[in-house]
């Protein structure tokens, strides 16, 4: 005797498994622009590596003399696999089977609080959630006979909190999620969407339409314009599906296993010494020139490396991971041609990407041009002082190293959020930049009132004091007095960070582990 | 011939026109200077090509994702 029969049952299970919702459910996903989950996690993998976990459960049907009859594979597909050769769980909501609603299981395969978290918890490795489902239904009522509190069971978020402390966790939105799902792709350290075919909302058209009256359609209510340029709900945007697995993987080369290993240092082929001469004219001499910051970035961190997050919303400051002789880095930077200043956006946006570059101990750099915090009634109603003070509280709890490059304008609240004053507080700038509480050209008129009002020319006196205050603020002067670590040779800049980068590697290595903040932010 | 549309990315005044139609232009290259916020923004082409048409001329108020130049491959 042999297990011969009960193993070609195994397999047959599996193949079983492997049709998803059936050709007519597949065949109407591929038409609605859409991957399969197992298409989805095939080309999300390194070739050949998807280990599947529970590919048997499903529903089976059987007849009187023990015979399979008909199976639907649970809507969820989970496992674990390699990306760039290093271990990731992985798993997906089934839309082609009941669009991906929970299949009733006492242990759930995936989504908040399924067995995919817990191995991702347990090995300390990556979570990628490729979204697709559309959450809990009124009918798990009709089944269970009672109704439950949020929450409750199986459905809790605890553990997917708890990952957010630990390992890289990874969220792809890649069809319509509402309630439970939409919760589950908001708790990660970066998320993804799909333009056109993904919509995210708390809940979805027939629910707005009963509560408010206003008819919207699913990409009015959720698409990409309203939950990443508008609302930075979801970080990134994918032009289709492909693209969206591939950011994935791009997003995943930055990060660490877990909190308790560092960043992987890549080989770039760039050179550390690399210094482009085009960095010494991208500064216009006229402080209202705007330039192009990200470019400024590029020409410094390694060919090709600078990886933009949220790159549509709050647009005033570029937040990007990046490798500068190989090593990563977060680059910080605030960008001219959205003016520059500081809103609530990109306050928000900051203090979210030092979080987490500080969580995976990733050093950070900040390209600093930055008149200030927004001002006018609007930016007072949108909150702009608590945004911009927590964005610089939570850069002073960080213990990751913090380089500033002052390349024009800092100041003000916004300008000093820019400074590692809890670290080692090094500061280098171009012969561009300039500094202080507040530009020279709004300040005088308010620090010398008296003094202009009672001069026989008010505006000669204005412009002479202007003129004498401007002298004071040649960045050589503050070198001299060492306010500032040091000025430097624009072309200098990427052999002068990347020496310092390499030289604190090992400081990275004495505050591994998970990071417990104290305080209330503001 | 690829008709290729260059957007401003922000809201704002047209500060100045830079490119006329006929010129040849290569990516990187400043069409227009928006004003906005003070500062002086220009609207630069991802593309090398040849200016069709300005669609905008000096204060003009433009809103974000306008289209103010096309230019033909």
């Amino acid at each position: 005797m042999t297990w011969r029969a009960e193993i070609d049952e195994i397999h047959r299970r599996r193949a079983l498994a492997e049709a998803c919702g059936g050709p007519d459910a597949v065949a109407k996903h591929h038409a609605a622009g859409k991957l399969t989950v197992r298409e989805r996690i095939d080309k999300l993998l390194d070739a050949g590596t998807f280990r599947e976990v529970g590919k048997l459960a499903g529903r089976a049907s059987y007849d009187k003399s023990g015979h399979l009859t008909a199976f639907e594979p649970a809507p969820y597909v989970m496992g674990l696999g390699k990306v760039d050769g290093r271990a990731v769980a992985v798993g997906g909501e089934d839309y082609t089977i009941r669009a991906g609603t929970g299949f009733g299981s006492d242990r759930r395969k995936g989504g908040q609080g399924g067995f995919i978290e817990d191995l991702a918890y347990e090995y300390r490795i990556p979570l990628v959630n490729l979204i697709d489902g559309t959450g809990g239904t009124v009918n798990t009522a009709k089944r269970k006979g009672y109704t439950t509190v949020p929450g409750y069971g199986l459905d809790g978020c605890e553990r997917s909190t708890e990952l957010l402390g630990i390992v890289p966790v990874v969220s792809a939105v890649m069809g319509t999620t509402a309630g439970g799902p939409s919760m589950r792709a908001i708790l990660a350290h970066w998320s993804i969407m799909v333009k056109g075919t993904a919509q995210i909302f708390a809940a979805g058209p027939p629910v707005v339409e009963r509560a408010f009256g206003d008819k919207l359609t699913k990409d009015a209510l959720g698409g990409t314009k309203v939950a990443v340029d508008t609302a930075g709900t979801i970080d990134n945007v994918a032009d289709d599906e492909l693209d969206c697995l591939a950011q994935i993987r791009r997003f995943l080369s930055y990060m660490p296993a877990n909190v308790w290993e560092l960043t992987p240092r890549v080989a770039t082929g760039d050179p550390a010494g690399r210094c482009e001469d085009a960095l010494a004219d991208i500064v216009p001499r006229g402080a209202r020139q705007a330039y192009n910051m990200k470019k400024l970035a590029e020409l410094v961190v390694d060919r090709d490396s600078l990886f933009e997050i949220q790159p549509t919303y709050g647009r005033a400051v570029i937040t990007a991971l990046a490798r500068l002789d190989g090593y990563v880095v977060g680059i910080v930077a605030n960008n001219p041609m959205f003016g520059g200043i500081v809103d609530y956006k990109a306050a928000r946006k900051q203090g979210h990407f030092v979080e987490l570059c500080d969580m995976f101990n990733v050093p950070l750099v900040f390209f600093v041009d930055v008149p200030g915090l927004m001002v006018g009634a609007q930016s007072e109603a949108d909150a702009i002082l608590r945004e911009g003070v927590r964005a610089r509280y939570i850069g002073f709890q960080v213990s990751v190293p913090v380089f500033t490059v002052i390349v024009r304008k800092c100041y003000g609240v916004a300008g000093g959020g820019t400074i590692d004053r809890s670290g080692l507080n090094f500061k280098i700038a171009w012969p561009s930049g300039n500094w202080g509480s507040l530009p020279v050209e709004g300040g005088v008129k308010a620090a010398y009132r008296r003094e202009i009002e009672s001069a026989e020319n008010p505006q000669e006196r204005e412009r002479e004091i202007e003129a004498e205050l401007k002298s004071l603020a040649s960045p050589f002067r503050t070198a001299e007095a060492f306010a500032i670590e040091d000025l430097i040779d624009p072309r200098e800049t990427r052999p002068y960070l990347a020496q310092f980068v390499e030289a604190l590697q090992p400081r990275l290595k004495t505050q591994l582990g998970p990071k417990y903040k104290t305080g209330v932010r503001p | 011939m690829a008709r290729i549309e260059v957007k401003s990315e922000i809201t704002g005044t047209v500060w100045q026109v830079k490119a006329s139609p006929g010129d040849k232009v290569e990516a990187g290259d400043t069409l227009v200077v928006i004003e906005s916020m003070k500062m002086e923004i220009p609207v630069i082409t991802e593309d090398a090509g040849v200016v069709k048409e300005i669609l905008v001329k000096e204060k003009d108020p433009v809103a974000e994702g306008q289209v103010v130049a096309v230019l033909e491959e």
